[in-house]
Protein backbone atom coordinates (compact mmCIF):
# COMPACT_ATOMS: atom_id res chain seq x y z
CA UNK A 1 0.00 0.00 0.00
CA UNK A 2 2.86 2.38 0.82
CA UNK A 3 4.35 1.78 -2.61
CA UNK A 4 0.95 2.39 -4.17
CA UNK A 5 0.67 5.81 -2.47
CA UNK A 6 4.23 6.70 -3.54
CA UNK A 7 3.57 5.79 -7.18
CA UNK A 8 0.25 7.62 -7.13
CA UNK A 9 1.94 10.75 -5.75
CA UNK A 10 4.75 10.51 -8.29
CA UNK A 11 2.25 10.21 -11.13
CA UNK A 12 0.22 13.08 -9.70
CA UNK A 13 3.33 15.30 -9.73
CA UNK A 14 4.33 14.29 -13.25
CA UNK A 15 2.82 17.36 -14.96
CA UNK A 16 5.14 19.58 -12.90
CA UNK A 17 8.32 18.06 -14.25
CA UNK A 18 7.53 16.62 -17.67
CA UNK A 19 7.29 18.46 -20.99
CA UNK A 20 3.96 18.50 -22.79
CA UNK A 21 4.73 15.79 -25.37
CA UNK A 22 5.80 13.44 -22.59
CA UNK A 23 2.55 14.15 -20.80
CA UNK A 24 0.64 13.19 -23.95
CA UNK A 25 2.56 9.91 -24.09
CA UNK A 26 2.01 9.30 -20.41
CA UNK A 27 -1.72 9.96 -20.65
CA UNK A 28 -2.04 7.50 -23.51
CA UNK A 29 0.06 4.96 -21.63
CA UNK A 30 -2.24 5.23 -18.61
CA UNK A 31 -5.32 4.78 -20.81
CA UNK A 32 -3.80 1.70 -22.41
CA UNK A 33 -2.74 0.54 -18.96
CA UNK A 34 -6.34 0.70 -17.80
CA UNK A 35 -7.36 -1.33 -20.86
CA UNK A 36 -4.66 -3.96 -20.31
CA UNK A 37 -5.49 -4.21 -16.62
CA UNK A 38 -9.14 -4.81 -17.43
CA UNK A 39 -8.15 -7.64 -19.78
CA UNK A 40 -5.98 -9.11 -17.03
CA UNK A 41 -9.14 -9.85 -15.00
CA UNK A 42 -10.13 -12.26 -17.76
CA UNK A 43 -6.75 -13.55 -18.91
CA UNK A 44 -4.72 -13.60 -15.73
CA UNK A 45 -7.31 -14.39 -13.08
CA UNK A 46 -9.88 -16.51 -14.90
CA UNK A 47 -7.86 -17.94 -17.81
CA UNK A 48 -10.39 -16.59 -20.29
CA UNK A 49 -8.06 -15.70 -23.16
CA UNK A 50 -10.02 -13.00 -24.96
CA UNK A 51 -8.86 -12.18 -28.44
CA UNK A 52 -11.45 -9.47 -28.82
CA UNK A 53 -10.77 -6.94 -26.13
CA UNK A 54 -10.58 -4.21 -28.74
CA UNK A 55 -14.38 -4.58 -28.81
CA UNK A 56 -14.62 -3.16 -25.29
CA UNK A 57 -12.25 -0.32 -26.14
CA UNK A 58 -14.00 0.46 -29.40
CA UNK A 59 -17.46 0.38 -27.83
CA UNK A 60 -16.38 2.83 -25.17
CA UNK A 61 -14.56 5.07 -27.63
CA UNK A 62 -17.43 5.26 -30.12
CA UNK A 63 -20.10 5.63 -27.45
CA UNK A 64 -18.42 8.49 -25.61
CA UNK A 65 -17.45 10.10 -28.92
CA UNK A 66 -21.03 9.91 -30.14
CA UNK A 67 -22.45 11.28 -26.90
CA UNK A 68 -19.98 14.18 -26.85
CA UNK A 69 -20.63 15.03 -30.50
CA UNK A 70 -24.41 14.79 -30.46
CA UNK A 71 -25.55 15.55 -26.94
CA UNK A 72 -24.65 18.17 -24.36
CA UNK A 73 -23.80 15.58 -21.73
CA UNK A 74 -20.84 16.71 -19.59
CA UNK A 75 -17.64 14.78 -20.33
CA UNK A 76 -17.40 12.68 -17.13
CA UNK A 77 -21.00 11.53 -17.51
CA UNK A 78 -20.53 10.67 -21.18
CA UNK A 79 -17.45 8.62 -20.27
CA UNK A 80 -19.35 6.85 -17.50
CA UNK A 81 -22.33 6.13 -19.73
CA UNK A 82 -20.06 4.66 -22.40
CA UNK A 83 -18.41 2.45 -19.81
CA UNK A 84 -21.77 1.18 -18.57
CA UNK A 85 -22.85 0.50 -22.15
CA UNK A 86 -19.75 -1.62 -22.75
CA UNK A 87 -20.46 -3.58 -19.59
CA UNK A 88 -24.09 -4.21 -20.57
CA UNK A 89 -23.18 -5.31 -24.10
CA UNK A 90 -20.58 -7.61 -22.57
CA UNK A 91 -23.27 -9.55 -20.71
CA UNK A 92 -24.79 -10.58 -24.04
CA UNK A 93 -21.39 -11.27 -25.59
CA UNK A 94 -20.28 -13.31 -22.61
CA UNK A 95 -23.51 -15.26 -22.54
CA UNK A 96 -22.72 -16.58 -26.03
CA UNK A 97 -18.95 -16.85 -25.68
CA UNK A 98 -19.08 -18.85 -22.45
CA UNK A 99 -20.93 -21.59 -24.32
CA UNK A 100 -17.45 -22.55 -25.48
CA UNK A 101 -14.25 -23.18 -23.59
CA UNK A 102 -10.55 -22.78 -24.16
CA UNK A 103 -9.46 -21.95 -27.67
CA UNK A 104 -13.04 -21.85 -28.97
CA UNK A 105 -13.78 -19.15 -26.41
CA UNK A 106 -10.87 -17.09 -27.75
CA UNK A 107 -12.09 -17.50 -31.30
CA UNK A 108 -15.64 -16.51 -30.33
CA UNK A 109 -14.46 -13.32 -28.70
CA UNK A 110 -12.49 -12.62 -31.86
CA UNK A 111 -15.63 -13.19 -33.93
CA UNK A 112 -17.62 -10.78 -31.79
CA UNK A 113 -14.97 -8.12 -32.06
CA UNK A 114 -14.91 -8.56 -35.82
CA UNK A 115 -18.68 -8.37 -35.96
CA UNK A 116 -18.44 -5.09 -34.13
CA UNK A 117 -15.70 -4.02 -36.56
CA UNK A 118 -18.06 -4.79 -39.44
CA UNK A 119 -20.81 -2.77 -37.78
CA UNK A 120 -18.46 0.17 -37.16
CA UNK A 121 -17.45 -0.02 -40.80
CA UNK A 122 -21.00 0.01 -42.16
CA UNK A 123 -23.18 1.99 -39.73
CA UNK A 124 -22.27 5.31 -41.30
CA UNK A 125 -24.85 7.47 -39.51
CA UNK A 126 -23.51 6.58 -36.06
CA UNK A 127 -19.88 5.54 -36.53
CA UNK A 128 -18.90 7.53 -39.62
CA UNK A 129 -17.82 4.30 -41.39
CA UNK A 130 -14.18 4.26 -42.50
CA UNK A 131 -13.70 7.96 -41.62
CA UNK A 132 -14.67 7.30 -38.01
CA UNK A 133 -15.76 10.06 -35.66
CA UNK A 134 -13.60 13.12 -35.86
CA UNK A 135 -13.42 16.36 -33.89
CA UNK A 136 -14.70 14.84 -30.66
CA UNK A 137 -14.75 17.76 -28.20
CA UNK A 138 -13.72 17.76 -24.58
CA UNK A 139 -16.83 19.49 -23.35
CA UNK A 140 -16.96 21.39 -20.08
CA UNK A 141 -17.64 19.27 -17.05
CA UNK A 142 -20.71 19.51 -14.85
CA UNK A 143 -21.25 22.56 -12.61
CA UNK A 144 -19.02 24.66 -14.83
CA UNK A 145 -15.86 22.63 -14.19
CA UNK A 146 -13.57 23.25 -17.14
CA UNK A 147 -10.40 21.62 -15.83
CA UNK A 148 -10.80 18.55 -18.07
CA UNK A 149 -10.45 20.70 -21.17
CA UNK A 150 -6.76 21.30 -20.54
CA UNK A 151 -4.16 18.64 -21.29
CA UNK A 152 -2.99 18.32 -17.71
CA UNK A 153 -6.50 18.42 -16.33
CA UNK A 154 -7.43 15.56 -18.59
CA UNK A 155 -4.37 13.69 -17.42
CA UNK A 156 -5.68 13.91 -13.86
CA UNK A 157 -9.06 12.58 -14.93
CA UNK A 158 -7.34 9.59 -16.54
CA UNK A 159 -5.09 9.09 -13.52
CA UNK A 160 -8.03 9.14 -11.10
CA UNK A 161 -9.90 6.63 -13.27
CA UNK A 162 -6.88 4.32 -13.43
CA UNK A 163 -6.14 4.47 -9.69
CA UNK A 164 -9.80 3.98 -8.84
CA UNK A 165 -10.06 1.05 -11.24
CA UNK A 166 -6.89 -0.47 -9.82
CA UNK A 167 -8.15 -0.29 -6.23
CA UNK A 168 -11.48 -1.72 -7.38
CA UNK A 169 -9.82 -4.60 -9.25
CA UNK A 170 -7.51 -5.34 -6.34
CA UNK A 171 -10.35 -5.63 -3.87
CA UNK A 172 -12.29 -7.64 -6.44
CA UNK A 173 -9.58 -10.26 -6.92
CA UNK A 174 -9.02 -10.36 -3.16
CA UNK A 175 -12.70 -10.96 -2.45
CA UNK A 176 -14.48 -14.34 -2.34
CA UNK A 177 -15.58 -13.54 -5.90
CA UNK A 178 -11.93 -13.36 -6.94
CA UNK A 179 -11.25 -16.66 -5.19
CA UNK A 180 -13.91 -18.30 -7.35
CA UNK A 181 -12.32 -16.78 -10.44
CA UNK A 182 -8.97 -18.31 -9.52
CA UNK A 183 -10.78 -21.57 -8.89
CA UNK A 184 -12.11 -21.43 -12.46
CA UNK A 185 -8.60 -20.68 -13.70
CA UNK A 186 -7.03 -23.63 -11.93
CA UNK A 187 -9.78 -26.21 -12.34
CA UNK A 188 -13.19 -25.26 -13.61
CA UNK A 189 -14.75 -28.71 -13.19
CA UNK A 190 -13.76 -28.81 -9.56
CA UNK A 191 -15.10 -25.32 -8.91
CA UNK A 192 -18.35 -26.32 -10.55
CA UNK A 193 -18.62 -29.43 -8.43
CA UNK A 194 -18.12 -27.32 -5.32
CA UNK A 195 -21.45 -25.75 -6.16
CA UNK A 196 -20.42 -22.55 -7.91
CA UNK A 197 -22.24 -21.64 -11.10
CA UNK A 198 -19.00 -20.99 -12.96
CA UNK A 199 -20.71 -19.72 -16.08
CA UNK A 200 -22.39 -16.90 -14.16
CA UNK A 201 -19.05 -15.98 -12.62
CA UNK A 202 -17.42 -15.93 -16.03
CA UNK A 203 -20.17 -13.73 -17.46
CA UNK A 204 -19.78 -11.38 -14.49
CA UNK A 205 -16.02 -11.06 -14.89
CA UNK A 206 -16.36 -10.43 -18.64
CA UNK A 207 -18.90 -7.70 -17.90
CA UNK A 208 -16.63 -6.02 -15.34
CA UNK A 209 -13.65 -6.37 -17.66
CA UNK A 210 -15.56 -4.87 -20.58
CA UNK A 211 -16.91 -2.02 -18.46
CA UNK A 212 -13.35 -1.08 -17.43
CA UNK A 213 -12.03 -1.61 -20.95
CA UNK A 214 -14.92 0.53 -22.19
CA UNK A 215 -13.93 3.17 -19.66
CA UNK A 216 -10.45 3.20 -21.19
CA UNK A 217 -11.89 3.57 -24.68
CA UNK A 218 -14.29 6.25 -23.51
CA UNK A 219 -11.35 8.19 -22.09
CA UNK A 220 -9.35 7.72 -25.28
CA UNK A 221 -11.67 9.26 -27.85
CA UNK A 222 -11.98 12.70 -26.21
CA UNK A 223 -8.23 12.57 -25.55
CA UNK A 224 -7.32 11.82 -29.15
CA UNK A 225 -10.28 13.72 -30.59
CA UNK A 226 -11.27 10.82 -32.85
CA UNK A 227 -12.49 7.25 -32.88
CA UNK A 228 -11.95 5.00 -35.88
CA UNK A 229 -12.30 1.37 -36.87
CA UNK A 230 -8.68 0.64 -36.02
CA UNK A 231 -9.65 0.73 -32.35
CA UNK A 232 -11.89 -2.30 -32.95
CA UNK A 233 -9.54 -4.18 -35.31
CA UNK A 234 -8.30 -7.63 -34.33
CA UNK A 235 -4.68 -6.51 -34.51
CA UNK A 236 -5.32 -4.13 -31.63
CA UNK A 237 -6.89 -6.94 -29.58
CA UNK A 238 -3.67 -8.87 -30.11
CA UNK A 239 -1.58 -5.91 -29.02
CA UNK A 240 -3.51 -5.54 -25.78
CA UNK A 241 -2.99 -9.23 -25.10
CA UNK A 242 0.73 -8.66 -25.70
CA UNK A 243 0.73 -5.87 -23.11
CA UNK A 244 -0.85 -8.19 -20.55
CA UNK A 245 1.57 -11.06 -21.20
CA UNK A 246 4.71 -8.94 -21.48
CA UNK A 247 3.77 -7.03 -18.35
CA UNK A 248 2.90 -10.11 -16.33
CA UNK A 249 -0.55 -11.66 -16.27
CA UNK A 250 -2.51 -12.11 -13.10
CA UNK A 251 -0.82 -9.20 -11.32
CA UNK A 252 -2.92 -6.14 -12.32
CA UNK A 253 0.21 -3.95 -12.00
CA UNK A 254 2.07 -5.94 -14.64
CA UNK A 255 -0.31 -5.19 -17.52
CA UNK A 256 -0.13 -1.46 -16.72
CA UNK A 257 3.66 -1.69 -16.93
CA UNK A 258 3.28 -3.76 -20.08
CA UNK A 259 1.16 -1.05 -21.67
CA UNK A 260 3.68 1.63 -20.72
CA UNK A 261 6.52 -0.55 -22.02
CA UNK A 262 4.62 -1.09 -25.27
CA UNK A 263 4.04 2.64 -25.74
CA UNK A 264 7.62 3.56 -24.90
CA UNK A 265 9.11 0.85 -27.10
CA UNK A 266 6.91 1.78 -30.04
CA UNK A 267 7.83 5.42 -29.57
CA UNK A 268 11.58 4.78 -29.30
CA UNK A 269 11.82 2.10 -32.00
CA UNK A 270 9.78 4.08 -34.50
CA UNK A 271 12.32 6.90 -34.18
CA UNK A 272 15.17 4.65 -35.28
CA UNK A 273 13.56 2.24 -37.68
CA UNK A 274 10.47 1.84 -39.78
CA UNK A 275 10.47 -1.85 -39.01
CA UNK A 276 9.63 -1.49 -35.34
CA UNK A 277 7.03 -4.26 -35.66
CA UNK A 278 9.86 -6.67 -36.47
CA UNK A 279 11.73 -5.97 -33.24
CA UNK A 280 8.51 -5.81 -31.37
CA UNK A 281 7.54 -9.27 -32.54
CA UNK A 282 10.96 -10.63 -31.61
CA UNK A 283 10.82 -9.11 -28.13
CA UNK A 284 7.35 -10.51 -27.66
CA UNK A 285 8.41 -14.00 -28.77
CA UNK A 286 11.34 -13.73 -26.37
CA UNK A 287 9.02 -12.94 -23.46
CA UNK A 288 6.67 -15.82 -24.23
CA UNK A 289 9.57 -18.25 -24.60
CA UNK A 290 11.84 -17.23 -21.76
CA UNK A 291 9.92 -15.01 -19.34
CA UNK A 292 6.27 -16.11 -19.27
CA UNK A 293 5.88 -14.33 -15.94
CA UNK A 294 6.46 -10.97 -17.67
CA UNK A 295 8.19 -7.77 -16.61
CA UNK A 296 6.47 -7.61 -13.22
CA UNK A 297 7.35 -11.24 -12.58
CA UNK A 298 11.01 -10.55 -13.37
CA UNK A 299 11.05 -7.48 -11.14
CA UNK A 300 9.46 -9.15 -8.14
CA UNK A 301 11.58 -12.27 -8.49
CA UNK A 302 14.68 -10.09 -8.47
CA UNK A 303 13.36 -8.30 -5.39
CA UNK A 304 12.66 -11.55 -3.54
CA UNK A 305 15.99 -13.16 -4.41
CA UNK B 1 -29.60 -13.01 -67.93
CA UNK B 2 -32.10 -15.59 -66.84
CA UNK B 3 -32.28 -17.11 -63.42
CA UNK B 4 -30.70 -20.43 -64.29
CA UNK B 5 -27.53 -19.03 -65.81
CA UNK B 6 -27.32 -16.45 -63.03
CA UNK B 7 -27.47 -19.17 -60.41
CA UNK B 8 -24.93 -21.29 -62.28
CA UNK B 9 -22.44 -18.45 -62.53
CA UNK B 10 -22.90 -17.39 -58.91
CA UNK B 11 -22.58 -20.97 -57.67
CA UNK B 12 -19.37 -21.47 -59.63
CA UNK B 13 -18.09 -18.17 -58.26
CA UNK B 14 -18.88 -19.37 -54.79
CA UNK B 15 -17.19 -22.71 -55.41
CA UNK B 16 -14.01 -21.05 -56.67
CA UNK B 17 -14.08 -18.85 -53.57
CA UNK B 18 -14.66 -21.97 -51.48
CA UNK B 19 -11.55 -23.56 -52.99
CA UNK B 20 -9.40 -20.62 -51.82
CA UNK B 21 -11.00 -20.67 -48.38
CA UNK B 22 -10.49 -24.42 -48.18
CA UNK B 23 -6.73 -24.11 -48.81
CA UNK B 24 -6.64 -21.56 -46.02
CA UNK B 25 -8.76 -23.49 -43.53
CA UNK B 26 -7.53 -27.02 -44.08
CA UNK B 27 -3.95 -26.29 -43.06
CA UNK B 28 -5.09 -24.54 -39.92
CA UNK B 29 -7.43 -27.35 -38.96
CA UNK B 30 -4.77 -30.02 -39.63
CA UNK B 31 -2.30 -28.19 -37.41
CA UNK B 32 -4.87 -27.72 -34.70
CA UNK B 33 -6.31 -31.22 -34.88
CA UNK B 34 -2.94 -32.91 -34.60
CA UNK B 35 -0.86 -30.52 -32.56
CA UNK B 36 -3.50 -28.55 -30.62
CA UNK B 37 -1.80 -25.41 -31.85
CA UNK B 38 -3.76 -22.37 -32.98
CA UNK B 39 -1.50 -20.96 -35.63
CA UNK B 40 -2.08 -17.24 -35.64
CA UNK B 41 0.54 -16.83 -38.37
CA UNK B 42 -1.52 -18.86 -40.82
CA UNK B 43 -2.79 -15.82 -42.69
CA UNK B 44 0.76 -14.53 -42.94
CA UNK B 45 1.88 -17.77 -44.59
CA UNK B 46 -0.97 -17.33 -47.05
CA UNK B 47 0.29 -13.83 -47.79
CA UNK B 48 3.86 -15.12 -48.03
CA UNK B 49 2.62 -17.62 -50.63
CA UNK B 50 1.16 -14.85 -52.76
CA UNK B 51 4.42 -12.87 -52.70
CA UNK B 52 6.55 -15.96 -53.32
CA UNK B 53 4.28 -16.79 -56.25
CA UNK B 54 4.85 -13.30 -57.65
CA UNK B 55 8.62 -13.67 -57.40
CA UNK B 56 8.62 -17.16 -58.87
CA UNK B 57 6.63 -15.94 -61.84
CA UNK B 58 9.05 -13.01 -62.25
CA UNK B 59 12.15 -15.24 -62.03
CA UNK B 60 11.08 -18.28 -64.01
CA UNK B 61 8.32 -16.81 -66.12
CA UNK B 62 6.09 -19.70 -65.21
CA UNK B 63 3.05 -19.62 -62.95
CA UNK B 64 3.41 -23.36 -62.41
CA UNK B 65 6.86 -22.90 -60.92
CA UNK B 66 5.32 -20.51 -58.40
CA UNK B 67 2.70 -23.10 -57.58
CA UNK B 68 5.49 -25.51 -56.60
CA UNK B 69 8.08 -23.14 -55.13
CA UNK B 70 5.74 -21.00 -53.02
CA UNK B 71 4.35 -23.81 -50.85
CA UNK B 72 7.78 -25.47 -50.61
CA UNK B 73 9.53 -22.38 -49.29
CA UNK B 74 6.67 -21.41 -46.96
CA UNK B 75 6.38 -24.98 -45.72
CA UNK B 76 10.12 -25.05 -45.05
CA UNK B 77 9.91 -21.85 -43.02
CA UNK B 78 6.96 -23.24 -41.10
CA UNK B 79 8.74 -26.50 -40.31
CA UNK B 80 11.86 -24.61 -39.22
CA UNK B 81 9.76 -22.41 -36.93
CA UNK B 82 8.22 -25.49 -35.35
CA UNK B 83 11.63 -27.05 -34.78
CA UNK B 84 13.20 -23.88 -33.43
CA UNK B 85 10.49 -22.46 -31.19
CA UNK B 86 7.18 -24.27 -30.93
CA UNK B 87 8.83 -27.52 -29.92
CA UNK B 88 10.02 -25.94 -26.70
CA UNK B 89 6.50 -24.98 -25.71
CA UNK B 90 4.69 -28.33 -25.75
CA UNK B 91 4.71 -28.51 -21.97
CA UNK B 92 3.07 -25.10 -21.63
CA UNK B 93 -0.63 -24.30 -22.00
CA UNK B 94 -2.36 -23.60 -25.31
CA UNK B 95 -2.19 -19.83 -25.05
CA UNK B 96 1.61 -19.88 -25.39
CA UNK B 97 1.26 -21.10 -28.99
CA UNK B 98 -1.32 -18.49 -29.78
CA UNK B 99 1.02 -15.79 -28.58
CA UNK B 100 4.24 -17.06 -30.12
CA UNK B 101 2.55 -17.40 -33.49
CA UNK B 102 1.15 -13.90 -33.05
CA UNK B 103 4.72 -12.73 -32.59
CA UNK B 104 5.67 -14.62 -35.75
CA UNK B 105 2.87 -12.79 -37.57
CA UNK B 106 4.47 -9.46 -36.71
CA UNK B 107 7.98 -10.58 -37.62
CA UNK B 108 7.11 -12.37 -40.84
CA UNK B 109 4.77 -9.59 -41.95
CA UNK B 110 7.53 -7.04 -41.46
CA UNK B 111 10.08 -9.18 -43.32
CA UNK B 112 7.67 -9.49 -46.23
CA UNK B 113 7.25 -5.71 -46.25
CA UNK B 114 11.02 -5.24 -46.25
CA UNK B 115 11.60 -7.73 -49.08
CA UNK B 116 8.70 -6.92 -51.41
CA UNK B 117 7.80 -3.35 -50.44
CA UNK B 118 4.45 -1.83 -49.59
CA UNK B 119 2.82 -1.81 -53.02
CA UNK B 120 0.32 -4.43 -54.12
CA UNK B 121 1.93 -6.68 -56.74
CA UNK B 122 -0.08 -7.90 -59.70
CA UNK B 123 0.34 -11.51 -60.78
CA UNK B 124 -0.71 -12.44 -64.31
CA UNK B 125 -3.04 -15.32 -64.92
CA UNK B 126 -1.05 -17.85 -67.01
CA UNK B 127 -1.91 -17.74 -70.72
CA UNK B 128 -3.38 -21.21 -70.74
CA UNK B 129 -5.93 -20.21 -68.11
CA UNK B 130 -6.61 -16.60 -69.03
CA UNK B 131 -9.55 -17.24 -71.35
CA UNK B 132 -13.27 -17.09 -70.88
CA UNK B 133 -15.77 -19.86 -71.44
CA UNK B 134 -19.47 -19.50 -72.07
CA UNK B 135 -21.77 -21.37 -69.70
CA UNK B 136 -25.43 -21.13 -70.75
CA UNK B 137 -24.37 -18.08 -72.79
CA UNK B 138 -22.83 -16.38 -69.75
CA UNK B 139 -19.10 -15.59 -69.86
CA UNK B 140 -17.08 -17.13 -67.07
CA UNK B 141 -13.32 -16.90 -66.48
CA UNK B 142 -11.41 -20.15 -67.01
CA UNK B 143 -9.16 -19.36 -64.06
CA UNK B 144 -12.05 -19.63 -61.61
CA UNK B 145 -12.99 -23.01 -63.07
CA UNK B 146 -9.36 -24.01 -62.61
CA UNK B 147 -9.60 -23.00 -58.94
CA UNK B 148 -12.65 -25.20 -58.43
CA UNK B 149 -10.79 -28.13 -59.99
CA UNK B 150 -7.63 -27.44 -57.97
CA UNK B 151 -9.66 -27.31 -54.77
CA UNK B 152 -11.32 -30.61 -55.55
CA UNK B 153 -8.02 -32.27 -56.46
CA UNK B 154 -6.29 -31.09 -53.29
CA UNK B 155 -9.26 -32.09 -51.12
CA UNK B 156 -9.31 -35.60 -52.55
CA UNK B 157 -5.52 -35.73 -52.38
CA UNK B 158 -5.36 -34.85 -48.68
CA UNK B 159 -8.17 -37.23 -47.89
CA UNK B 160 -6.44 -40.12 -49.65
CA UNK B 161 -3.12 -39.14 -48.10
CA UNK B 162 -4.59 -39.27 -44.60
CA UNK B 163 -6.54 -42.47 -45.16
CA UNK B 164 -4.30 -44.55 -47.42
CA UNK B 165 -0.63 -43.78 -46.80
CA UNK B 166 1.59 -44.86 -43.95
CA UNK B 167 2.50 -41.28 -43.15
CA UNK B 168 -1.19 -40.41 -43.06
CA UNK B 169 -1.72 -43.24 -40.62
CA UNK B 170 1.07 -41.91 -38.40
CA UNK B 171 -0.45 -38.45 -38.51
CA UNK B 172 -3.88 -39.71 -37.47
CA UNK B 173 -2.34 -41.84 -34.76
CA UNK B 174 -0.31 -38.89 -33.43
CA UNK B 175 -3.44 -36.79 -33.20
CA UNK B 176 -5.15 -39.47 -31.10
CA UNK B 177 -2.35 -40.45 -28.75
CA UNK B 178 1.05 -38.94 -29.34
CA UNK B 179 2.68 -40.69 -26.36
CA UNK B 180 1.64 -44.11 -27.54
CA UNK B 181 2.93 -43.44 -31.04
CA UNK B 182 6.18 -42.24 -29.54
CA UNK B 183 6.41 -45.40 -27.42
CA UNK B 184 6.01 -47.47 -30.59
CA UNK B 185 9.23 -46.00 -31.89
CA UNK B 186 8.02 -43.20 -34.14
CA UNK B 187 9.78 -39.85 -34.10
CA UNK B 188 6.71 -37.82 -33.12
CA UNK B 189 8.65 -34.56 -33.25
CA UNK B 190 9.40 -35.16 -36.91
CA UNK B 191 5.74 -35.88 -37.64
CA UNK B 192 4.79 -32.63 -35.91
CA UNK B 193 7.34 -30.54 -37.82
CA UNK B 194 6.11 -32.15 -41.01
CA UNK B 195 2.48 -31.37 -40.23
CA UNK B 196 3.23 -27.77 -39.35
CA UNK B 197 5.19 -27.42 -42.58
CA UNK B 198 2.45 -29.04 -44.66
CA UNK B 199 -0.21 -26.83 -43.06
CA UNK B 200 1.77 -23.67 -43.78
CA UNK B 201 2.53 -24.93 -47.28
CA UNK B 202 -1.18 -25.42 -47.97
CA UNK B 203 -1.88 -21.86 -46.84
CA UNK B 204 0.88 -20.65 -49.16
CA UNK B 205 -0.59 -22.70 -52.02
CA UNK B 206 -3.86 -20.85 -51.44
CA UNK B 207 -1.91 -17.60 -51.50
CA UNK B 208 -0.22 -18.39 -54.84
CA UNK B 209 -3.58 -19.34 -56.35
CA UNK B 210 -5.30 -16.25 -54.96
CA UNK B 211 -2.59 -13.87 -56.21
CA UNK B 212 -3.91 -13.50 -59.80
CA UNK B 213 -7.37 -12.64 -58.46
CA UNK B 214 -6.49 -10.39 -55.53
CA UNK B 215 -2.85 -9.41 -56.27
CA UNK B 216 -0.28 -9.81 -53.53
CA UNK B 217 -0.68 -7.13 -50.86
CA UNK B 218 0.15 -6.56 -47.22
CA UNK B 219 -3.50 -6.46 -46.23
CA UNK B 220 -4.03 -10.08 -47.23
CA UNK B 221 -2.88 -11.64 -43.97
CA UNK B 222 -5.42 -9.93 -41.74
CA UNK B 223 -8.43 -10.88 -43.81
CA UNK B 224 -7.08 -14.36 -44.42
CA UNK B 225 -6.50 -15.24 -40.79
CA UNK B 226 -10.01 -14.20 -39.82
CA UNK B 227 -11.51 -16.18 -42.72
CA UNK B 228 -9.41 -19.19 -41.77
CA UNK B 229 -10.49 -19.04 -38.13
CA UNK B 230 -14.13 -18.73 -39.11
CA UNK B 231 -13.90 -21.78 -41.35
CA UNK B 232 -12.11 -23.89 -38.79
CA UNK B 233 -14.58 -22.93 -36.07
CA UNK B 234 -17.66 -23.52 -38.20
CA UNK B 235 -16.33 -26.83 -39.48
CA UNK B 236 -15.15 -27.99 -36.10
CA UNK B 237 -11.56 -27.57 -34.95
CA UNK B 238 -9.42 -30.38 -36.27
CA UNK B 239 -12.04 -31.83 -38.62
CA UNK B 240 -10.82 -32.21 -42.22
CA UNK B 241 -14.27 -32.79 -43.82
CA UNK B 242 -15.56 -30.02 -41.56
CA UNK B 243 -13.16 -27.51 -43.09
CA UNK B 244 -14.33 -28.47 -46.58
CA UNK B 245 -17.99 -28.13 -45.63
CA UNK B 246 -17.40 -24.83 -43.84
CA UNK B 247 -15.38 -23.39 -46.75
CA UNK B 248 -18.27 -24.08 -49.13
CA UNK B 249 -20.83 -22.72 -46.67
CA UNK B 250 -18.88 -19.52 -46.00
CA UNK B 251 -18.15 -18.98 -49.69
CA UNK B 252 -21.84 -19.22 -50.57
CA UNK B 253 -22.76 -16.83 -47.76
CA UNK B 254 -20.06 -14.41 -48.97
CA UNK B 255 -20.96 -14.54 -52.66
CA UNK B 256 -24.74 -14.46 -52.32
CA UNK B 257 -24.56 -12.12 -49.33
CA UNK B 258 -22.53 -9.62 -51.33
CA UNK B 259 -25.09 -9.81 -54.11
CA UNK B 260 -28.29 -9.51 -52.10
CA UNK B 261 -27.26 -7.61 -48.96
CA UNK B 262 -24.06 -5.74 -49.82
CA UNK B 263 -24.20 -3.81 -46.55
CA UNK B 264 -24.41 -6.89 -44.39
CA UNK B 265 -22.10 -9.23 -46.30
CA UNK B 266 -19.22 -8.59 -43.92
CA UNK B 267 -21.34 -9.32 -40.87
CA UNK B 268 -23.12 -12.34 -42.41
CA UNK B 269 -20.07 -14.57 -42.08
CA UNK B 270 -19.68 -13.81 -38.38
CA UNK B 271 -23.39 -14.25 -37.75
CA UNK B 272 -23.22 -17.65 -39.43
CA UNK B 273 -20.34 -18.57 -37.17
CA UNK B 274 -22.14 -17.42 -34.03
CA UNK B 275 -25.23 -19.33 -35.06
CA UNK B 276 -23.24 -22.53 -35.58
CA UNK B 277 -21.48 -22.13 -32.26
CA UNK B 278 -24.65 -21.52 -30.31
CA UNK B 279 -26.25 -24.64 -31.80
CA UNK B 280 -23.13 -26.79 -31.85
CA UNK B 281 -20.33 -25.31 -29.71
CA UNK B 282 -17.78 -27.72 -31.18
CA UNK B 283 -18.50 -26.78 -34.80
CA UNK B 284 -20.53 -28.66 -37.42
CA UNK B 285 -18.38 -31.79 -37.62
CA UNK B 286 -16.18 -31.28 -34.58
CA UNK B 287 -16.23 -33.03 -31.27
CA UNK B 288 -18.30 -31.33 -28.62
CA UNK B 289 -16.33 -28.56 -26.99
Amino acid sequence: MRIFVCVALLLAMAPLGLPLFAMTLLTEALILGLLAMSLDLMVGYTRLISFGHAAAYGLGAYASGYLLLHTSLPLPFAVLAASVLAGVVAIGVAWVCTLAKGVSFSMLTLAFAQLLYAVAFKWTSVTGASDGLAGIPRTAGPFGVTVFQTKNGYYYLVLVCLLGAYLFCRSLVGSPFGAVLRGIRENEAKTLSLGYNTRLYKIAVVAVSFALGGLAGALYSPFAGFANTELVFWLFSGQVLIMVIVGGQGTLIGPILGAAFFMLLEHVLSQYTESWALFFGLIFIGFVMFAPQGIWGLLTRRARA
Amino acid sequence: MDLLSFLLVQCLNALSQAALLFFLGVGLTLIFGIMRIVNFAHGTFYMLGAFLGYSAVRLTGSFWAGLVLGPLVAGGIGAAFEMGLLRRLYKRDDSAFLMVTFGLTLVLGEIIRLVWGVDALQVQVPDSLSGIVFLLDEPFPVYRLFLVAAGAIVAVGIWQFLERTRLGLLIRATSQNAEMVHALGVDVNLVRSGIFGIGCGLAALGGVLAAPLLSASLGMAGNAIIDAFVIVIIGGMGSFPGSLLAAILVAFVQVFGTYYFPDFAMAAMYLLMLLVLVVRPGGLLGKEA
